[in-house]
């Protein structure tokens, strides 16, 4: 839930206007990551090459962000809710900026592929994809939305894909040992899969910074803290 | 007469006296001034409602609120500023100060003005030289050994970090002294009796940004020493200076935690509508 206007109207609009950053970068940054895995499925060099360009937007919204976000500290020095909007923000730019990256060295990967005849096990990667893109519109839903619950059912999503990335790579390395002539092949769907798995982590970041924005929770290394305590 | 001078030095946990907490609570928790349940009215008017808070010795805590919600009267109250107005009394609840009940008959209520100091809004040095300026409590306290003075007057001087600056005239008066200093001196002037609290009310709202920090530093070097409770409608400044802080309205005081906590996750919406510059 929103709060009520600011008095300051000045203040409502610089904080739109960060978060509509957000926004902007996340749409793009998921279109790009769309653009690259198809890229490589529809072996289509085109996309691959969109995808790598679109990253440049990407990396120029990140900088306008940290911009907006600085300035906005400096002219309102914003408390409690409003500063951990502001906060959580600029932590999800560098986030969403990586999975970019992500997306531009899956469509490097893809293109180099291309070039080769089609593997079947390219099919691998279809859930690995879908998994992981899921993750990151969740966790920008929930960042959006001050969904606490939604935050933390992300987070705990990225095993199910550590687990995906696991089994793929087990797969492919079989089948570099049963066909080490296409060894460059599977060593790319490796890193794509690779890829994949770590914009799920990045996806997790952006809901552990969502939880924290929305509750003033910090979600951020549970596991560690529990395992040392017990 | 008891007096305030004579008080335990020691917390008020170790001195017996009744309250309505459980004792494993009153006894866990370290208490310098302990408001409880008080009411407060002028001429009838009630202005404090209920009011309960503990304030922890050599910290600082701060009072914030919209203009009127009751948190200077309530800073009045901890050194009985407030006998001075007509009209004006404590409805209901005490204020125990390590331990003593304040507003008790037989308490001094000059020796509580000396243990509770109090720094004021706007600067009001005596028209009086620097050194008399800090001398005068000591004299009217009874001190008029020169070398006891002069040596309480550097010594104050120094805790307010004006020392280096008027070392070479403490013989000029003390009107001639910037904004910023003249408030420090009035600190100065407030540790020479040593006081145990020191109240401030809203102690940089006429100086500049410079004077300002001078004084905000001071205030974190002070509460090695003291027990500072400072109201200000300067949400940075609460911020910055304090450990605990308090938010008051309508009378009422409707959240009172670590100062970090208040300014980052509130638990009262009206506080964090108020902080948040979203009140009304």
């Amino acid at each position: 839930m929103m709060p009520p206007k600011h008095i300051l109207g000045t203040f409502d609009e610089a904080l739109s206007s960060v978060r509509n950053n957000v926004l902007m970068m996340a749409g793009l940054a998921e279109r790009t990551l769309d653009r690259a895995v198809k890229g490589l499925l529809q072996r289509d060099d085109n996309l691959c090459t969109t995808a790598i360009a679109d990253d440049e937007e990407i990396d120029q919204l990140e900088k306008q962000i940290d911009k907006e976000g600085v300035d906005v500290l400096l002219r309102f020095q914003p408390v409690a809710s409003d500063l951990r909007r502001v906060v959580a923000a600029m932590k999800l730019s560098p986030n969403i900026e990586r999975i970019a990256d992500q997306a531009t060295n899956i469509a490097r990967r893809a293109r180099k592929l291309n070039r080769h005849p089609p593997l079947p096990e390219v099919e691998i990667i279809v859930p690995i994809q879908a998994h992981a893109m899921a993750m990151f519109k969740d966790a920008i839903d929930a960042f959006v939305r001050e969904d606490v619950d939604l935050g933390r059912a992300v987070v705990a999503r990225d095993k199910d894909l550590d687990h995906m990335n696991k089994m793929a790579n087990r797969k492919l390395t079989d089948r570099m040992a049963q066909d080490p002539k296409q060894l460059r092949g599977y060593l790319n769907l490796i890193f794509i899969s690779r890829c994949l798995e770590r914009v799920g982590d990045h996806a997790t970041n952006i809901a552990e910074d969502a939880v924290y924005a929305a509750a003033a929770e910090d979600i951020r290394h549970q596991a560690l803290v529990q395992a040392s305590n017990g | 007469m008891v007096s305030l001078l004579e008080m335990p030095q020691t917390l008020p946990q170790q001195v017996p006296r009744q309250n309505d907490r459980p004792v494993e609570e009153t006894e866990s928790a370290e208490i310098m001034i302990d408001v409880r349940d008080l009411d407060f009215a002028y001429a009838g008017n009630k202005v404090l409602h209920n009011v309960s808070l503990d304030i922890p010795p050599k910290a600082v805590t701060a009072f914030i609120g919209p203009s009127g919600c009751g948190k200077t009267t309530l800073l009045r109250c901890i050194n009985r500023m407030n006998d001075l107005i007509e009209g004006a009394r404590i409805t209901r609840g005490t204020i125990h100060l390590g331990g003593i009940d304040i507003n008790a008959p037989q308490v001094d209520v000059v020796d509580l003005r000396r243990r509770v100091g109090m720094v004021f809004q706007k600067s009001n040095p005596f028209p009086k030289s620097i050194y008399e300026n800090i001398s005068y409590g000591l004299r009217i306290a009874g001190v008029n050994k020169r070398s006891r003075i002069d040596e309480a007057v550097e010594k104050s001087l120094r805790g307010a970090a004006l020392w280096d600056e008027v070392k070479d005239r403490l013989d000029e008066g003390a009107l001639g002294l910037s904004g910023g200093q003249q408030q420090r001196l009035c600190i100065a002037r407030a540790l020479a009796v040593e006081p145990d609290v020191v109240l401030m009310d809203e102690p940089c709202s006429a100086l500049d940004p410079i004077a300002t920090a001078k004084i905000e530093e001071l205030i974190h070097e002070l509460k090695r020493q003291y027990t500072i409770v400072i109201v200000t409608h300067n949400m940075q400044q609460a911020g910055r200076v304090s450990d605990h802080t308090g938010f008051f309205y309508l009378g009422k005081l409707i959240e009172f935690g670590p100062t970090t906590k208040i300014f980052t996750n509130p638990s009262e919406r009206r506080t964090e509508d108020y902080i948040t510059g979203r009140f009304g």
